[in-house]
């Protein structure tokens, strides 16, 4: 019962004051009635009575300190005088509360995206069983499944409760008014069992709608719900139009369920036992599986290994030479970001780590000019823990004001991902929430140890009588070795962030030199609805309609497709072979493909170097890029041999020209032997790329009415220029970029401020001695020359320190890096004077302000 | 300055506790002159350790402590013992037997 009365005691003082006086002043009046029975005067008798109950200031306090939890008063006494003595130097805290919010918030909000992306569980329950399951061949870099193998794996596996798996596509949904562009998955039974997540409203799938020529089903988003029904409950009674078909809405997902990705509005089913599925060689499926409980990853490869040796031994043909791939699903989702998160934030914790040494500077800057204050607290029987301790209270008040605004600060920014990396997996769970309040509250009590510690420490060990006997003239050293090693710290660690910003800036310049051999700009691009059903020889008169009327549109030159843009990795690698032979210690084709029409050349402006160009129509065609010519025809005619693609039925196609090399897998790739087919069919996902002769973006109308002239039941999307692919495709290489530029500068500019504030905090201290010598006869040259060397002795051993530490820390940088060494010279030198530069105007001013002291001033004020 | 009959250091409590097991309920006033009457002038209660003490055992849970009204009609905080004060007491007094028996060996040692 003692503790929490004691604690309650603390925060209702008044009462518990009020309380004890009433009672010793009873107890004097008790006392005073026995004197005066004695015979006193009724004064005398009152006078005896005080003097035998003691110093009344005394007595209550030492009553009082029974009454209360001693640490938790002196804890409210601390805060109570933190506050006070921070309001009144209102400069200084606004300084350091503004410098820690940026430093707090900007490393919360990063580390915001870190806990999102990388450190929680993908948001299925017991995701961590969640696996994808890829198909590999030795030739070709296609992952993909076919159905029936799919359910082979998922029947005679002992190690998954359950595998399933989907494929999508852009299509057009066309009950409404104007067609819809809307991505659906498809998926194989199980899906929602396996992910482990029930429909918000209504029902999943039932079996009859799994199968071949069943009912037709669909579940919608909970954003397509929102959009096209004004989330309306009576939602499942509707029914979905697609190109002939109608589809039952059977449930509503929930918001937060965004599998395959984020675009995806509409599941439907994709049944398994259809003759299509039949196929061992016909492959679309991502396969997803969930493990049993207890079953490792080990486990289930060993198990699917031993699966697809027996489905090898049972169909040689097809299955002889497959392998199975198993990854963690998390892994596969947001491996390829990993690196640049941890980059970012260990960038935004040395800036946090620059910001506190900053302001354990001022503070001991602070606590040095309260050695007056400190010395009386002593001389008045305060022990040191209990000076460090409202020390530290101080800084704590200053930490914690800071990592609330910086909360602020960090629920702003929240939005920087969005923009600078659209293609962040994982960006809608970015967000605020209690874990991110605790690591800044976890923060701001890290930054009162690193802030704190080290001046109240300091600015409590002289001694008392030596402080008390200087009175008010401050004599402080003017070596201060402690507040030069803070400033080198800061500084040193800004040369660090600032490599390491110079050269992701120097590599991001490079990539935008690079000559893609390519011409980007001016190019539209867009999609087109289209379904896997229709996506077949039918298809390509329309394709061809289409490009057709593109480019007789006033203002387009050529018009072609492509079934990626060039610039961005496309991943579909295949082993081809000679149909005209090739010698057996010839090295293997394995090469990347394009799949385009015969227009994409003029419209990238890729040149054709020998040859002719290759027709859409007629027996398979292709052409080849110079690299592919040199590396597997060197000094032989490429140009009419006929390449075998190693696909079941697949037909030879005749390498009819040789074209230039273009960095079509990545501006920062070189080019790699590539072939194009020409005459792909326009199949979901495949891009329309249109060359304007004036701005792209000003064609977008004109082009959507042409399209909708010709295919008004088709939906157009994503029109956007070419480059604005290419930026998005560095999205990623643009956001540690821009954000390790923005931490470099601020850090650099903290550093210099604290240059700047340690040096003018000397100056002043040092006045009286440089009035002297001017009096003297010392030049004002001199003074300036003197303080400014010092200055700029610290930032540049610091600036040394710095450069090695950049060496570490830059090495980390390096697989990021295009075109520019880790250790660059130029960029390093480029650092160095850059922070020397930003140094010595820091230095020079106060330098000059010591300079242009009046020496009969100074010497009058003493 | 040392009083002569200041109260042995530690033994404040177990008197306070004694007395309110003998007399009830008392405020800290008639706490010092009970103590000082029985015991004949000999002991004699250093009034600036009383209150102190007297909270501290509030606190601690060995008396409870009320606001009432004294014989000459004044506002007074009264103390009482608690179960937890009077097995305090019981062990103080152990305790205070066991050290004056020692005292007492070591004097009669010749």
């Amino acid at each position: 019962m003692a503790w929490y009365s004691r604690i309650w005691n603390v925060v209702r003082g008044e009462r518990v004051h009020r309380d004890i006086d009433r009672e010793l002043r009873f107890h004097v009046r008790e006392r005073t009635d026995e004197f005066r029975a004695a015979g006193m005067s009724a004064e005398e008798a009152g006078r005896q009575a005080r003097i035998q109950l003691g110093n009344p200031v005394v007595q209550m306090e030492r009553t009082r300190d029974m009454d209360v939890a001693a640490w938790l008063d002196a804890t409210f006494r601390n805060v109570r005088l933190a506050l006070r003595s921070l309001a009144k130097t209102p400069g200084f805290t606004a300084t350091v509360v503004l410098t820690l919010a940026l430093g707090i918030g900007a490393n919360s909000a990063v580390f915001s995206a870190i806990d999102a992306v990388l450190l929680r569980p993908l948001p299925f329950p017991d995701s961590d069983q969640l696996m994808l399951l890829e198909q590999k061949r030795p030739k070709v870099s296609q992952t993909f499944v076919a159905p029936v193998r799919l359910m082979d794996w998922g029947r005679l596996n002992s190690t998954f409760q359950g595998i399933s798996g989907y494929y999508t596509e852009d299509a057009s949904e066309i009950s409404g008014e104007l067609p819809e562009k809307v991505k659906r998955a498809f998926v194989a039974p199980r899906f929602l069992e396996v992910l482990g997540v029930p429909p918000a409203l209504g029902r999943g799938f039932r079996p009859e709608e799994e199968h071949f020529g069943g009912s037709n089903a669909v579940l919608i988003s909970d954003r397509f719900w929102r959009r096209r029904f004004q989330a309306d409950p009576g939602v499942l009674e509707k029914r979905l139009r697609f190109g002939p078909g109608s589809f039952a809405i059977t449930g509503v997902m929930p918001a937060s369920f965004r599998f395959p990705d984020r675009d995806v509005d509409l599941w439907f089913t994709s049944p398994m036992d259809g003759p299509f599925g039949q196929a061992r060689q016909l492959t679309w499926f991502n396969v997803i599986g969930r493990l049993k409980p207890g079953a490792t990853l080990a486990q289930a490869r060993e198990n699917m290994s031993a699966v697809q040796t027996d489905l090898g031994r049972q169909f040689p043909q097809t299955d002889a030479e497959l392998t199975v791939d198993i990854q963690p699903l998390k892994e596969v989702t947001v491996g390829g970001v990993r690196e640049s998160l941890w980059v970012v934030f260990g960038s935004v914790s040395l800036l946090l780590l620059i910001a506190c040494t900053n302001i354990a500077a001022l503070l001991l800057a602070r606590a040095t000019q309260r050695q007056q204050e400190i010395s009386v607290r002593y001389s008045l029987g305060a022990s040191r823990a209990s000076v460090v301790a409202q020390l530290l209270t101080e800084t704590f008040v200053l930490a914690l004001s800071g990592a609330v605004l910086g909360l602020l600060v960090a629920a702003g920014t929240s939005g920087v991902f969005r923009t600078l990396a659209k293609s962040l997996p994982r960006l809608e769970e970015i967000g605020l929430d209690w874990r991110i309040v605790l690591y800044t509250l976890v923060s701001a009590i890290a930054v009162t140890l690193w802030c704190g510690l080290i001046p109240s420490i300091q600015a409590t060990r002289r001694s008392l009588t030596s402080s008390l006997a200087h009175g008010g003239r401050a004599l402080v050293s003017s070596r201060n070795p402690l507040q030069w090693l803070l400033v080198g710290v800061q500084v040193a660690l800004a040369v660090t962030l600032l490599s390491g910003a110079g050269l992701l800036l120097r590599s991001f310049r490079e990539l935008g030199r690079v000559s893609p051999g390519f011409e980007p700009s001016h190019v539209l691009t867009l999609h087109i609805s289209t379904n896997w059903a229709e996506a077949g020889p039918e298809m390509r008169p329309r394709r061809d309609r289409i490009i057709e009327a593109l480019s007789a549109v006033p203002g387009v030159e050529s018009a072609a497709t492509s079934m990626a843009p060039p610039g961005v990795p496309f991943g579909f690698q295949a082993e081809l072979k000679v149909a005209e032979g090739r010698a057996e210690t010839d090295p293997k084709i394995l090469t990347d493909s394009r799949f385009v029409t015969s227009g994409y050349f003029a419209t990238m402006q890729i040149p054709l170097l020998t040859g002719e160009p290759c027709r859409d129509a007629g027996p398979p065609q292709v052409l080849v890029n110079r690299s592919f010519a040199n590396t597997y025809f060197p000094g032989a005619e490429a140009v009419g041999r006929h390449l075998v693609p190693p696909f079941p039925a697949a037909r030879p196609a005749e390498i009819r020209g040789i074209v230039g090399d273009a960095r079509e897998q990545g501006l920062n790739k070189t080019p790699a032997p590539m072939v194009y087919f020409c005459g792909a069919d326009a199949q979901p996902g495949t891009f329309f790329l249109i060359r304007t002769q004036g701005d792209p973006a000003a064609m977008t109308e004109t082009v959507r009415r042409k399209i909708r002239e010709i295919e008004p039941s088709r939906a157009v999307f994503d029109i956007m220029p070419l480059e604005e692919h290419l930026s998005d495709a560095f999205a990623e290489n643009r956001m540690r970029t821009v954000l390790l530029s923005f931490f470099a500068i601020t850090a650099v500019s903290l550093a210099c401020v604290g240059l700047y504030g340690t040096l003018s905090y000397l100056v002043n201290v040092r006045r009286r001695e440089v009035g002297l010598r001017l009096a003297l006869g010392a030049l004002r040259g001199q003074i300036v020359r003197q303080f400014l060397s010092q200055g700029l002795a610290v930032a540049m051993l610091a600036a040394l320190a710095g450069l090695g530490l950049s060496l570490v820390f830059t090495r980390l940088l390096a697989g990021m890096l295009y075109g520019v060494s880790p250790t660059d010279p130029l960029t390093l030198t480029a650092v160095i004077l850059l922070t020397l530069a930003v140094a010595t105007v820091a230095s020079l001013i106060p330098a000059i302000r010591a300079a242009l002291v009046e020496p009969m001033q100074v010497l009058r004020d003493e | 300055m040392a009083r002569k009959n200041d109260i042995l250091q530690g033994t404040l409590a177990l008197l306070v506790l004694r007395t309110l097991a003998a007399r009830g309920k008392m405020h800290g006033y008639a706490i010092t002159t009970h103590i000082q009457q029985v015991s004949a002038d000999l002991l004699r209660v250093e009034e600036g350790s009383l209150y102190p003490a007297l909270h501290r055992m509030e606190q601690d849970g060995w008396v409870r402590a009320e606001w009432g009204v004294s014989e000459k009609n004044r506002e007074a905080r009264f103390y009482s013992l608690t179960a937890k004060g009077r097995k305090q007491l019981a062990q103080e007094q152990e305790t205070w037997a066991r050290l004056t028996e020692g005292v007492e060996r070591v004097m009669r040692y010749v």
